[in-house]
């Protein structure tokens, strides 16, 4: 597990849909870069939630404006995804510092 | 200007506004609200049957959806429903029905809007991929 500073987060949510649709692309952005994202659900856990809003400005200007799940954060870089519609060429981008 | 309750003084339905309504929606009594205490407004109502199901969230959206012109509920059932046991969650948890897809942020006026229906059209994805940002409301199609 990366260290804090050094991770690559993924923020979800227990009842979201997307969160749900956009596992599986996760779990292949896994094992083909042999990295593993750390999984934070925010409705459930406030330390979590905190985290998110901690990364509220980058977070919430990928999302369009809100903050929303499901939600990628790489804390090296400051990049932040948001959306199931990410492409895993994207997804790979986000996740090598691109 | 702040928003104030209104009170029917014919029916006492209450209206929660910036202005009472013209016509009352109850009864139809015209130019008939007049302002109310808000610790009045407790005692006015009767108590109406709590929204704290699975079935009855959906309801609730079937019925927003059918009366809306522009938008629709979402077909896919396993969704919808696991989007109502959602803000039925955050109703138990945080006191507000909650988009489970979005996340409060402490403010509550920011909060407030995050209520589901949420104000959906305001929102980029409403406008670039028709539909909110859950998924849970998409755009009619013509």
């Amino acid at each position: 597990m990366a260290e804090k500073g050094d991770r690559l987060i993924w923020f979800w949510g227990r009842e979201c849909p997307h969160c749900k649709q956009i596992r599986p692309t996760v779990e292949r952005l896994e094992s083909e870069m042999n990295i593993k994202l750390d999984h934070l659900e925010v409705w459930h856990d406030m330390n979590n939630q905190k985290l998110m809003q901690e990364y509220g400005d980058k977070i919430s200007e990928a999302c369009g404006g809100e903050l929303g799940v499901p939600a990628f954060y790489n804390e090296r870089t400051g990049k932040a995804l948001c959306g199931y519609r990410i492409p895993l060429e994207k997804f790979k981008e986000w996740a090598s510092g691109k | 200007m702040q928003k104030t309750f209104w009170r029917c003084h014919v029916c006492n339905d209450i209206h929660y506004g910036l202005r009472p309504p013209e016509v009352c929606p109850t009864c139809g009594a015209k130019n008939a609200f007049a302002r109310c205490d808000p610790a009045e407004v407790g005692k006015v109502q009767q108590p109406t049957e709590a929204i704290d199901t699975e079935e009855k969230v959906i309801q609730v959206w079937k019925e927003f959806a059918a009366s809306n012109p522009i938008c629709r509920l979402a077909e896919d059932e396993n969704e919808v429903r696991m989007l109502a046991g959602g803000v039925l969650e955050n109703m138990r948890n945080r006191g507000l029905k909650y988009c489970p897809c979005r996340i409060t942020s402490g403010n509550l006026e920011k909060d407030l809007l995050l209520i589901c229906p949420c104000n959906f059209v305001r929102q980029k994805n409403w406008t670039e991929l028709g539909e909110c940002w859950c998924g849970l409301f998409k755009k009619k199609e013509d």
